[in-house]
């Protein structure tokens, strides 16, 4: 497979409620990608979007993004996903060998409508709707409860993530400034609002305004670009069955394809020794126990016993994560930038030492139905 | 049925296709909000009060942007200029629509025009005075805004163009 490299991010700031109009914030994510890596709109030449039509609130949400996101006269397309998903096919459009330059960028506010609410069409009209109001949070309880219920894991430690991933958001500028939460302690959380027991209000990724871009070429063009490019080594991606009654929820089959599908790309036989770093898509707390299970870094179970502090052994969104702040289908792609900032070293106060291997993910759907993970490398 | 069978023809799907029904939906955007930047239209806008109209123009390429844009698709940049532009414009395109009263079920014929203003670069969409003929309209035809009486600083403030003649003292150049 031929190699491609990640030349250039940016992400803008995370607000609750950004005093930014939808394109003017998307311009500043894509222009700001090329400032940073020093190129100009003619090098541009496909551009990969992530929005999603529902999160917009009208029809074919990037018909009105074409000049702001650097698709002006580009072989221009959407991914109605996950960021992570349109990175996936940015990627393939790089290694089809028609492109030296993809840009990809993703994002909405979710100050403009109500995130939870518009989830609660995601369940089956004819079978779940008339039955029981279930969005994704109500889900994510199904799954906290069976993931606790089935390992005897405690809602303690799954607390524990959420004091971990607010403490690293507090160190990193761009996160959330309501989830930059230094001096949390494990019963605040479990006693903040229930919003599904026992889902509480701060084990939730609070939905967010952002955009996120990022710059990917081929080998031979990553390297005129920047001395310092992020090779993706391995994709994985899979799909979980639609309704929640066909999947085991107490963990997360399709992670852990995914995973395996990564690791055979990348070669890795020994994830939790060879991986220095992990960016995950933990939309609730206990996804990020469950998804560290299943990407081998322990044992089914055991996800909590791991040291995933900034210094610990294995260090799990030292940025964050999407605890810090969670801007619908830009998350995804935030998690491979903080990975890419981890492996460039330009991570700041919450750089892991020595990273060289890190995994990034994305996630979409109900109880993460969908995942994709990136085994990256730093050059 | 076995799998076996079911794989000889399609007709085990087709034969369920008359039990389906219809049900009506519907998408409740009033929940929704919509943000947009004001800080490049602002000035265009409080003109537009005072019956004067001016454009962005981008310093890259100095293309003159009538309405204002925000970004210069082709430079990438932000337009960051503002030029004065006249009133007076041109027919670039049209096409005539058939518009039905539902009540009445009269058809109207209007002609709808991609107006080109002296001192632009791009056109925009607009329609013309009730009273001109449908079969009148060509392109280059010379037309003028006709501003609404009150007016409110928003784009509607330009109510329709109205014609004007080829040799009308509006086409001439003023200072």
């Amino acid at each position: 497979m031929q190699k491609v490299g990640i030349v250039g991010y940016y992400q803008v700031k995370l607000y609750s409620d950004a005093n930014y109009g939808r394109y003017e914030m998307i311009f500043e994510a894509s222009r700001g990608a090329l400032d940073k890596a020093g190129l100009k709109k003619k090098d541009i030449s496909t551009v990969i979007s992530c929005t999603n039509d529902y999160y917009d609130g009208r029809t074919i949400s990037n018909c009105f993004t074409v000049e702001v996101g650097g698709g002006y006269m580009a072989d221009e397309s959407k991914v109605e996903m996950d960021g992570a998903h349109a990175v996936l096919y940015g990627l393939m459009r790089v290694l089809s060998g028609n492109h030296n330059l993809a840009v990809v960028w993703g994002g909405s506010m979710a100050s403009c409508y109500p995130y939870h609410a518009a989830r609660l069409y995601e369940t089956d009209p004819t079978w779940e709707r008339p039955l029981a109001y279930v969005n994704d949070i109500t889900s994510a309880g199904f799954q906290m409860r069976a993931y606790m219920e089935k390992y005897g894991v405690t809602a303690e430690e799954i607390a524990k993530v959420v004091v971990k991933n607010k403490k690293n958001a507090a160190k990193n500028p761009l996160a959330l400034e309501e989830a930059q939460l230094a001096n949390l302690s494990v019963k605040d959380v479990l006693n903040s609002g229930i919003y599904a027991d026992p889902v509480t209000e701060l084990m939730v990724a609070p939905p967010c305004d952002s955009v996120a871009a990022l710059l990917l070429a081929p080998e031979k063009q990553a390297l005129k670009i920047t001395d310092k490019p992020v090779w993706i080594k391995g994709v994985g991606y899979n799909q979980d069955a639609y309704y929640l009654g066909d999947r085991d929820l107490s963990g997360c089959k399709s992670m852990n394809l995914a995973a395996k599908m990564a690791y055979s790309a990348a070669g890795i036989k020994d994830p939790s020794s060879e991986i220095d770093v992990a960016e995950l898509f933990e939309a609730y707390a206990h996804e990020e126990l469950i998804f560290a299970e299943e990407l081998g870094f322990a044992d089914k179970g055991k996800g909590a016993e791991i040291n995933s502090a900034i210094n610990g052994d294995l260090p799990i969104n030292p940025s964050g994560g999407a605890l810090g702040g969670n801007p619908p289908c830009g998350t995804g792609l935030i998690r491979v930038i903080e990975a890419v900032k981890q492996l460039t070293g330009e991570a700041g106060e919450y750089q892991v030492k020595g990273a060289k291997k890190a995994v990034a993910s994305g996630q979409i759907g109900m109880c993460a139905q969908n995942n994709i993970l990136y085994v990256l490398e730093g050059n | 049925m076995s799998k076996m069978t079911q794989r000889k023809s399609l007709e085990y799907i087709k034969k369920d296709y008359k039990r389906t029904r219809t049900l009506p939906g519907s998408w409740y955007l009033a929940s929704y909000k919509f943000k947009f930047n004001i800080t490049h239209m602002k000035p265009f806008l409080e003109k537009l009060k005072e019956k004067k109209l001016i454009a962005n123009q981008c310093s890259s390429c100095n293309r003159v942007f009538f309405p204002p844009r925000l970004v210069c698709g082709k430079c990438f940049v932000k337009p960051d200029k503002w030029v004065d532009i006249r009133d007076t414009a041109s027919v670039s395109t049209y096409a005539i629509s058939y518009l039905k009263d539902p009540e009445t079920g009269e058809v109207q014929q209007r002609p709808m025009v991609l107006v080109h203003h002296d001192g632009a670069d791009t056109t925009s969409i607009a329609e013309l005075a009730p009273d001109v003929n449908v079969k009148d309209t060509y392109v280059g035809m010379p037309i003028k805004v006709h501003w609404r009486d009150e007016r409110t600083g928003g784009i509607m403030d330009i109510e329709y163009y109205d014609k004007v003649d080829d040799d009308s003292d509006d086409l001439r150049y003023k200072k």
